[in-house]
């Protein structure tokens, strides 16, 4: 596998450059659609267009939900209140304020400011280190019901609970605002395909795969969400504004939970994390639901509560993927070319030594409840050092691990990197400091491909685009190395979950070392490794210390292999450092056999 | 039951996490009243082993078979009540919960509760006096009795023990012994003990085996001449 | 100031007896079940049902509990089962659920308010005002509901093998425990106490297909904020339910209706487990 990767040789770059969009095939898309759009209000009867507008904005508003919830994984019950923040906005300021192009003007800016303040603002209350996906979720659904009672609470200021109706606006004809609503609606659309097909459009998907990971990745996954949040909260005020001056009439469901809640249906059903099948979705039922309202209510609500559910349950992905499946499968000819990324290596930046020591530990401890796990660790690491942790199950190796990455973790003592103490920082930041981490079961984004992988471990060095993807893959010798001796390098358009185990710890491996950093820390990195997959990564890590000074911390069960590659041993026992030398020392210490063979070792022969 | 059928037979069995292969294709039988100890050191595949028998993990290929029948993929509770009492290494105990709910955990249906404790309250003393505690607030060693107190509990025909002396003082281990010893005289119970401590599995075990790499490395009878140092030689450094 | 402690008092006792259900779901099952609120609609509608019958209204709350029981149990079978490992999809189903059963008893019932026979009528006069006196009977049947699930939960064989299943579910299966069952029966609980807390609740409401809705969000509120514990319930109830008795009486009824979601939300963010939660 290793050979027939090093033989395929791989086409390293020299030109830089060669940034792919869909920008093309969105513009094509969007010319089709304008071309439905445009000719719709003259086919359909007046009824059919007059309802399409609001489910055109509607469509715009679940694209959002899409975003946030389906690519980025956070479920959000509060959407609506932004619609109505827009329509409330425009509502208010052409009711008490004034009326005119200006005013218009005025309403939408403050109508989006305001979201995107309101945005931000649940942002910073539902994102922060540490935030279970759970507490974002009650955060979104407080949001609407406040809002709602804020609209009652307004009095004849507001119109209360029968909301405001009557207030000037633009009697353009319907094909007008079935142009403007239709046009707003594959701007977004497009805006966002360009979006979620970027290289930032994968860091969602890998924030919603996988947050820890992208954590120690050093990437900022609270202010990424609260950013999106904002944007997201600015869109769907654009869409109520566009509402509220297209009915004349605005009310408080327009920013309640029931709207929040039936966006997320829409979108479950169109098929979440596919743009497309949202809008459809929420077209669709929106459409039917006008019609059947008079004729079968309650029987057409109910049969979509019984599809929404069925969806849940059995096809998680919703519609939508059937669809394309089909499409796939009638016109496979169709199908993109698959794009070629190249590799190319980059010079690690920081390479150069340092003043400070990479890293020392001091009175290290950690606690859960009564339980010590940790007591008054202190060591240092030098540059160029292969320090392994061993030490039976429970000894603590794993939690010291968590406390020098993450200044959360400890319960007392400091972590000092290169000078700089830990203090309470989050993992992104450590990352910074040149910390890389990684995880013991192998932790990588599992539907990106391994291309993605690693641009999404190159975030913080490498800033993704947002609308474009690039087509070069940079990375520092290190990691160009594992990719290109592990058989990545050949499997750079495979999903991470189709990879074998060993693979998937490499591609991890890889992406920590594309970090570019100074101290990698590795927890159980050969763990159900074949003896040959063991070797490979046991040479890579003794070069990595050898010939770029890093310094490597290995915890690892398997003393074979710590004996081989090691050029220092910590022996951790019940939380506390019982040995901390060479590797000789440590073979020949009778307290480590004794930790490790059971007390009483038998006296007749010694082990060889 | 039934003359020398094996409680406990493990037939060619393979598992792991995900992708990862940890167990590969071991076979081992554990007969009525025997008791065998699977050495081996860290991250060589015991505890999957285990794991893997209870049904907590699929077997990829092989068969467990227990007391004649086929039990291969679980569900654990439903192999559990085969008279099967198994003690995992870590997390083993409810720390929130009292001795005695800890105890009464053994069975799944807490029938013979009131005269096994007493029988128990004969190999534990210390137990009897203090079934209101905390199960959390006993000593590291007084929990390992707890642990073999509640697996007694199930009047078990075949116990599954994980690592029961690790990080345990000598006279706490000697005390195990005596008890998981006098346990088997007593109701013939077969034991599968996993261990890391050479001198415990020899004092308690008929038969040893090692694995490594999730294969079986060695194996022979405890009474064998220069045995400790056959297996210490396998588990040094 | 009598009337407002008494307010305070029913008002907190309300909330437990209402929020028990969603608690030992959550508690045991690691599951939101947003069809609580549609749960006690179906308590609401049982209610009505047995005193349309000529039934003894106090007949009415068992007999919800038992429509509960049978309704959860079918419903852990088909949607809760499969989504054990997908929580936050979980919500959302059961969301759904909470839709279709909106949607059956509008179309069984209509649209309509109906009003439920009162087990108790009258006032009782405290300090000299009076006070409702079926407001005031709930108070000792929010304690007997408290006390019972204590009792279930403590002293049963069932509520140990639910305990060990919350602590760890890995360890219980080993000894033997039928997780699966346990969760199968909790969730049967759950519904039964969310059905009976909306049979309860309905002398004081009228009933609607929505009756259970505002329900919801602040049940749901109140069981994190109690860090998922009886008395952690109780107290979260009185505080958070006191707050609110005290807002609308003081600020303003609008207002009032939003202290609980708000506050929780702050709590929230500043005790991620909950006021007594570890």
């Amino acid at each position: 596998m290793a050979e027939q990767a090093q033989g395929s040789s791989v086409g390293r770059a020299g030109t830089a450059g060669g940034r792919r969009s869909d920008i093309r095939s969105v513009l094509l898309g969007a010319g089709l659609a304008v071309v439905v759009l445009a000719v719709a209000p003259f086919v359909l009867d007046t009824y059919t267009v007059n309802i399409l507008i609001r489910a055109l904005l509607l469509a715009a508003l679940a694209l959002t939900v899409d975003i946030l919830w389906g690519y980025t994984g956070i479920l959000t019950f509060g959407q609506s209140a932004f619609f109505g923040i827009g329509a409330y906005a425009c509502a208010l300021i052409f009711t008490h304020a004034g009326f005119g192009a200006g005013w218009a003007l005025a309403a939408l800016a403050i109508g989006v400011l305001s979201a995107m303040a309101v945005g931000a603002l649940v942002g910073w209350l539902a994102f922060y280190h540490g935030a279970s996906p759970l507490y974002a979720s009650i955060v979104t659904l407080a949001l609407p019901i406040v809002l709602t009672q804020v609209v009652f609470a307004g009095g004849r200021f507001t119109g209360s609970s029968s909301g405001l109706s009557g207030f000037p606006t633009y009697y353009w004809s319907i094909e007008i605002w079935f142009w403007i609503a239709g046009g707003f609606l594959v701007l977004v659309t497009g805006l966002a395909w360009l979006f979620v097909r970027s290289d930032m459009g994968r860091v969602l998907i890998a924030i919603r795969e996988n947050e820890t990971r992208c954590a120690y990745l050093g990437i900022p996954v609270p202010r990424i969400k609260i950013l999106l949040m904002a944007a997201a909260g600015g869109i769907g005020s654009i869409a109520g504004f566009g509402y509220a001056a297209f009915t004349n009439v605005v009310a408080p469901e327009l920013t309640g939970f029931l709207l929040g809640t039936e966006l997320l249906i829409w979108v479950a059903l169109g098929g979440r994390g596919t743009l497309i099948g949202p809008v459809i979705g929420a077209m669709g039922i929106d459409l039917t639901s006008s019609y059947l309202s008079g004729s079968l209510p309650f029987y057409w609500k109910l049969l979509v509560g019984i599809a929404f559910v069925a969806v849940i349950v059995a096809l998680p992905q919703g519609l939508m993927p059937i669809v394309t499946n089909l499409w796939r499968r009638l016109f496979a000819g169709s199908r993109r070319g698959r794009e070629t990324i190249t590799l190319a290596g980059v010079s690690s930046r920081s390479a150069r030594e340092r003043a400070d020591r990479p890293l020392v530990v001091h009175g290290v401890e950690r606690h859960f409840g009564s339980l010590n796990v940790l007591q008054g660790i202190d060591f240092e690491a030098n540059e160029g050092e292969l320090l392994s942790l061993v030490g039976p199950n429970g000894a603590g190796k794993t939690t010291l691990i968590r406390c020098l990455a993450d200044g959360f973790e400890r319960s007392g003592g400091e972590v000092t990197i290169f000078g700089q103490a830990l203090g309470r920082w989050p993992p992104d930041r450590c990352v910074a400091l040149g910390i890389g981490r990684k995880f013991q079961a192998a932790n990588v984004f599992a539907t990106l491909t391994v291309a993605e992988c690693l641009r999404v471990a190159r975030y913080r060095l490498e800033r993704p685009s947002p609308w474009a993807r690039e087509m070069v893959l940079r990375l520092p010798e290190a990691a160009l190395r594992i990719v290109e001796e592990t058989g990545l390098a050949a499997a750079l358009d495979t999903e991470a979950r189709h990879l074998s185990h060993g693979q998937k710890q490499a591609l991890e491996l890889a992406m920590v070392l594309a970090l570019e950093p100074r101290i990698v820390l590795l927890d159980e990195p050969t763990a159900g490794l074949t003896r040959v997959e063991r070797e490979r990564i046991g040479s890579i890590l003794t070069s990595l210390t050898e010939r770029e000074r890093l310094s490597i911390l290995l915890v690892e069960h398997d003393l074979d292999f710590v004996r081989e590659i090691s050029s220092r041993v910590i022996v951790l026992h019940q939380g506390k450092i019982v040995l901390d030398g060479s590797v000789q020392e440590v073979i020949e210490s009778d307290l480590v056999r004794e930790i490790y063979a059971g007390s009483a070792q038998p006296g007749e022969e010694g082990p060889a | 039951m039934s003359g020398d059928r094996p409680v406990l037979e493990i037939q060619g069995l393979t598992s792991g996490y995900d992708e990862a292969i940890v167990v590969r294709g071991v076979s081992l039988s554990v007969a009525p009243g025997e008791i065998v100890a699977l050495l081996g050191k860290n991250g060589m595949g015991k505890s999957t082993l285990l794991k893997t028998t209870m049904g907590f993990l699929p077997a990829r290929e092989g068969r467990v078979v227990i007391q004649g029948q086929d039990v291969t993929g679980g569900p654990p509770h439903r192999i559990a009540r085969n008279a099967i009492s198994y003690t995992p290494q870590e997390q083993a105990i409810f720390q929130d919960l009292t001795v005695a709910e800890n105890l009464r955990l053994g069975h799944p249906r807490s029938t013979w509760y009131d005269e096994e404790l007493e029988r128990i309250g004969t190999v534990f003393p210390f137990l009897r006096e203090r079934v209101k505690q905390r199960a959390g607030t006993l000593s590291g060693g007084e929990q390992k009795m707890l642990l073999i107190a509640r697996a007694l509990m199930a009047r078990p025909k075949l116990m599954l023990v994980d690592e029961i002396t690790e990080g345990l003082q000598p006279s706490i281990i000697q005390r195990l012994a005596a008890a998981l010893g006098g346990e088997r005289e007593r109701t013939g119970v077969s034991m599968l003990l996993v261990e890391q401590n050479v001198h415990f599995a020899l004092s308690v075990a008929d038969r040893w085996a090692v694995l490594k790499l999730g294969e079986i490395d060695d194996a022979g009878a405890s009474d064998e001449p220069r045995v400790a140092a056959r297996i210490a030689d396998h588990l040094s450094v | 100031m009598g009337v407002l402690l008494l307010d305070i008092v029913t008002t907190a006792a309300i909330l437990f007896a209402v929020a028990t259900g969603l608690m030992i779901i959550l508690g045991v099952m690691k599951l939101i079940n947003f069809a609580h609120g549609a749960f006690l609609t179906i308590g609401g509608y049982a209610a009505f049902v047995a005193t349309a019958l000529g039934w003894n209204p106090w007949l009415a709350i068992p007999f919800a509990a038992l429509v509960g029981f049978l309704l959860g149990l079918v419903v852990e079978l088909a949607i809760v089962r499969p989504l054990y490992t997908r929580p936050l999809d979980a919500i959302l189903a059961t969301w759904g659920l909470g839709i279709i059963i909106g949607q059956l008893i509008t179309i069984g019932f209509g649209r309509e308010v109906q009003f439920v026979q009162t087990p108790m009528t009258g006032a009782i006069d405290f300090l000299g005002q009076s006070y409702s006196t079926y407001r005031l009977v709930l108070i000792p049947l929010s304690a007997v509901i408290g006390i019972a699930l204590t009792s279930l939960l403590y002293f049963t064989r069932f509520g140990l093998n639910a305990r060990a299943v919350i602590m760890n579910e890995d360890l219980a299966r080993g000894l033997g425990i039928d997780s699966t069952a346990v969760r199968l029966l909790t969730f049967g609980l759950g519904a039964a106490l969310a059905t009976m807390a909306g049979a309860l609740i309905t002398p004081l409401i009228s009933v609607d297909p929505n009756l259970g809705l505002p329900w919801l969000v602040n049940s749901f509120m109140l069981v994190l904020v109690s860090g998922v514990s009886i008395p952690g319930l109780m107290m979260a109830s009185l505080i958070l339910g006191g707050a609110q008795v005290v807002v609308s009486t003081y600020v303003s009824p609008i207002l009032g209706g939003l202290t609980i979601v708000v506050l929780a939300a702050f709590i929230l963010r500043i005790r991620p487990r909950g006021l007594f939660g570890g």
